[in-house]
């Protein structure tokens, strides 16, 4: 009994150093951090958002694995799902970056000054695919 | 004493075909006024069809080109020692239809990727979760968070890109621009090796 639980939490322990590191990885390559900092104009104060970035993943691991619930009014999710948006928007964008989509595009087509205009076409376009997957796609499907 | 001529070529420019490029067009010269003049009217290369879309030119040929003319110079360069001129010809009209066709496509791709993700991660099972770990209800279809959540999406790409249209949130360059200049310069950098090799390869074939 004593060995099963001391093997358990190690497997538990390990898998989640592994998770948390692929994390941590992730969010460095994509430079969001950084890039947040620069836009806000406080540099100084990346130790702080790193610290964010760990307080949120252990509260997002134990709030998911616990059944807790809170029961706050629905409204508190507006803003909860706004930053989440907000979030994956650019962990998108930074992935378009990465993989140099963009500036290689302009330059086949020729259109360096509409780069914008094509820009507004993917962010646009994330937004109604969200909205239509929301909406329509997943109410069609529980049918 | 021998006069000191400086001169700085210039990184990359735009000529038609058919121009005299002369030095005065291809470097920054620093040298005594009257014999400046006549530098900056050496002509170095004529643009012919047979150049294709870029001309390399080297500083050596412009050292040359001034040594014959005043062998007893002494000629400093300074900065890039070759210059890229990109020929241009009749300019290629992307027309609007080629344009909207590609928006369409970029369009229609970031919608299907962003479900694609949704579905993946499965997104819509944790938003339920989410919905009921915060009101204590369950609800399928939590839109109250997932609206919000759709804009957001959107919000932050703008963000990153540090763009809202034309307005800037600040007037550090966004990492698209960077990304953008980056890719430029690759493609300067492979110009000037390949145009380098094949000129090379050329003075030995004659």
């Amino acid at each position: 009994m004593v060995i099963e639980l001391a093997v358990l939490a190690i497997v538990g322990f390990a898998s989640g150093l592994a998770v948390g590191c692929g994390f941590v990885a992730f969010l460095t390559v994509l430079g969001i951090i950084p890039r947040l900092a620069q836009l806000t104009d406080t540099r100084r104060y990346i130790p702080g958002y790193e610290w964010s970035v760990v307080c949120g993943a252990i509260a997002g691991t134990w709030l998911g694995l616990r059944h807790i619930q809170l029961s706050l009014p629905a409204i508190v999710l507006v803003p909860i799902g706004l930053a989440a948006g907000v979030f994956v928007g650019m962990l998108a964008a930074a992935l378009t970056e990465v993989l140099n989509v963009l500036p290689i595009l302009a330059k086949r087509i020729g259109v360096n000054e509409q780069i914008l205009i094509l820009l507004m076409a993917i962010v646009i376009g994330k937004v109604c695919g969200s909205l239509f997957h929301w909406t329509f796609f997943i109410h069609d499907l529980k049918e | 004493m021998a006069i000191s001529i400086y001169i700085r070529m210039r990184y990359k420019f735009t000529a038609a075909l058919g121009d005299c490029i002369r030095i005065g067009k291809l470097a920054h010269i620093i040298a005594p006024d009257r014999i400046k003049k006549e530098i900056a009217e050496l002509p170095i290369h004529r643009i012919v069809s047979k150049d294709n879309k870029f001309v390399v030119i080297d500083a050596m040929d412009v050292i040359q080109a001034i040594c014959k003319k005043f062998p007893d110079c002494d000629i400093q360069t300074v900065g890039p020692s070759q210059t890229i001129i990109e020929v241009v010809t009749k300019k290629r009209k992307s027309g609007p239809v080629f344009f909207i066709l590609v928006w369409v496509l970029l369009f229609i791709g970031a919608g299907l990727t962003i479900m694609n993700f949704h579905e993946d991660v499965s997104m819509a099972s944790v938003h339920r979760k989410i919905y009921h770990l915060v009101t204590g209800r369950e609800n399928a279809r939590p839109l109250i968070m997932q609206i919000p959540y759709s804009f957001g999406v959107g919000i932050g790409m703008i963000l990153f890109f540090n763009h809202i249209f034309k307005k800037r949130f600040n007037e550090e360059p966004s990492p698209l621009e960077v990304e953008m200049f980056n890719y430029q310069q690759d493609l300067d950098q492979y110009v000037i090796l390949e145009e380098n090799r094949k000129s090379e390869f050329k003075r030995h074939g004659d």
